[in-house]
């Protein structure tokens, strides 16, 4: 009955005060010489200090502590400037015990707004700061910030140790190389045909195992934010002719036709060209690799002023929509693989799309199961600086 | 709505003072340098600020987003790029902040308190030059494309709605950030700005 007395008048069913005290934030109200006018229950459950006690006297008398910015951004708030302090910069702005729970951590932390308040006249009266407590969402994003960084240290940790084992890998691999070529130049002695034929398997096995062990070398060093990027001017069409040339055997042996289509004039790019033959020759590899009949077509499509695009498409077996979503990530590989002989490192095609970004492209993936796939990569005619 | 080159410079000049004042407000509060360059200006109808603003900013953008009132009513927005709002408020917290290059909830507030002050000590200079104060509404902070961010400025209402570009750079250690003040204004508003300046240059 008194809310519908209340309603008939026209009476305000609640005044400030009452709005106060049922919100869950801490409500500071001073006056324009800082006297404070308004405090509310959250206040006192916080402080253990009662409105009676505090309201009407100064707020230095109070014996609270103030953070150093809140003296000034009350004030500037009773000048009629809406003010935000963030508890990062801050901390807090009244000194209040940390919540149960969180003692460890030193004082209450706050996020506070200060809102200035207009008298009766339209002129700035006084300043109201709304308090919020968020110690536990601080807690929680320091608890985040630690695991994060306790994760990029284990990465890193990863990324050294690849690489380390990556460098003393392929010195033996090399020597091994080495004495396989000596070995079939007679230099120990005469080699028989067959012998001949071994030592050039080894030798094709060796190289294989060499591309991995590179692929390995380049991920760890793209992971740890050490892959040097080494611009400089040259004809993209001459690369994917090069490109193509490192495949032609492969492609002859499983009789796969080998297209190439580029402008008939030389097309500068500026960027880093040992990168860009790195992505060819593994998705040009890629395409041999698992395309058994049919033809590999390469083309750069020079439409755009600003990029450049490799095209490399296959007549293969294609990509599955589930495997398309994360075959560029590391160690992936595609469920199709024909054979555990056709395997590498399952970073090619996370390395390509690395390298590429690395260079401000971008690497992209068409594919329709049982009729072939598409890769396209998108580089800038000129590479970006790297940002530090 | 056209302001001659007077009138376009002396606004420059009021952001140029508003954005130093801003910058050592928070020299102050961080304890670090903090230095910006002057202002580039360019006011547009509201439809045709895409263009100019796609030209300068890209991808996802940190805004912090405030409407005024007073004499001058209209939206203020601080406009950055995502990663380098990022990097500003690890750098002015001193590292704490947007680990893995992302703003976590208390490095949004640190830039909702950046927001607050370059905005409010641009802004404030139409109030002085009006002899008006400008009132503001609480910070609001959005992570979003530059085209959702614009489309929230299109506020409906009644009459031509013009935006002023302020393009600068806050300068601290070894960062540079490229910030963008976007003021949304009616045209009774920008009206009483370039009347207000057309008192002071005369």
């Amino acid at each position: 009955m008194i809310e519908q007395d209340a309603l008939s008048t026209g009476a305000p069913l609640v005044n400030l005060d009452q709005i106060g005290d049922a919100l869950d934030v801490g409500m500071l109200g001073v006056d324009r010489h800082l006297v404070v006018t308004m405090w509310n229950h959250w206040l006192e459950s916080a402080t253990g200090r009662n409105a009676a006690d505090v309201i009407g006297r100064p707020l230095d008398d109070l014996g609270v502590s103030l953070a150093p910015a809140a003296r000034s951004a009350l004030e500037r708030a009773v000048g009629g400037t809406m003010v935000v302090l963030s508890q990062r910069l801050h901390g807090y702005l009244i000194e209040i015990p940390a919540p149960s729970g969180y003692e460890h951590v030193c004082q209450m932390q706050q996020s506070v707004r200060i809102l200035p308040v207009a008298g009766a006249d339209g002129q700035p009266a006084g300043a109201l700061a709304l308090i919020r407590d968020v110690t536990e969402r601080v807690a929680q994003e320091a608890e985040l910030r630690s695991a994060m960084e306790s994760a990029q240290q284990a990465n890193r940790a990863k990324s050294d140790f690849l690489a380390a084992m990556s460098h003393d890998l392929r010195t033996p691999i090399g020597a091994m190389l080495a004495y396989a070529d000596l070995l079939a130049e007679g230099i120990f002695g005469t080699v028989t045909d067959v012998q001949r034929e071994k030592l050039l398997r080894i030798k094709q096995v060796g190289a294989q195992l060499v591309s991995i062990v590179d692929e390995i070398l380049t991920f760890a060093r793209i992971e740890a934010g050490r892959e040097p990027v080494h611009r400089e001017s040259f004809d993209a069409s001459q690369l994917v002719r090069d490109a193509v040339l490192s495949v032609e055997p492969q492609a002859a042996s499983k009789k796969l036709e080998l297209v190439c289509r580029y402008p008939d004039r030389p097309l500068s790019i500026d960027t880093d060209v040992m990168k860009v033959r790195q992505i060819l020759v593994n998705l040009l590899g890629n395409a041999v690799k698992f395309t058994d009949h049919g033809r590999i077509t390469v083309e750069i499509v020079d439409t755009d002023p600003e990029k450049v695009s490799f095209v490399v498409a296959d007549t293969g077996p294609g990509i599955s929509e589930e495997d398309q979503r994360r075959i560029f990530d590391s160690f992936v590989q595609g469920t199709q693989s024909a054979s555990r002989a056709q395997r590498g490192s399952g970073l090619g095609l996370s390395v390509s799309r690395s390298l590429a970004r690395l260079l401000g492209g971008d690497v992209s993936l068409r594919s329709t199961p049982g009729r072939g796939s598409e890769f396209t990569v998108t580089l800038p005619r000129s590479a970006p600086p790297r940002s530090p | 709505m056209n302001l001659d080159d007077f009138a376009l410079d002396a606004l420059g000049e009021l952001f140029n003072v508003g954005l130093h004042r801003a910058a050592a407000s928070l020299s102050e509060i961080t304890g670090q340098r903090i230095d910006v360059d002057m202002p580039r200006l360019l006011i547009c109808p509201i439809e045709e600020i895409e263009k100019p603003l796609a030209e300068l900013v890209g991808g996802e953008v940190a805004t912090v987003h405030q409407m005024f009132g007073g004499a001058v009513a209209g939206d203020a927005v601080l406009l950055l790029e995502h990663d380098k709002a990022a990097a500003l408020t690890k750098l002015m917290t001193d590292g704490e902040a947007a680990l893995g290059g992302r703003l976590d909830q208390s490095a949004r507030e640190v830039l909702a308190e950046i927001g607050n002050i370059v905005l409010g000590a641009c802004l404030s200079g139409f109030g002085d030059m009006l002899d008006l104060p400008v009132s503001f509404q609480v910070p609001r902070i959005h992570i979003e494309s530059l085209k959702q961010i614009l489309r929230s400025l299109r506020v409906s209402t009644n009459e031509v709605q013009y935006a002023v570009i302020a393009a600068t750079q806050f300068r601290l250690s070894t960062l540079k950030v490229d910030g963008y003040l976007v003021v949304a204004v009616g045209a009774k508003s920008l009206t009483r700005v370039s009347q207000a300046l057309a008192r002071r240059i005369a």
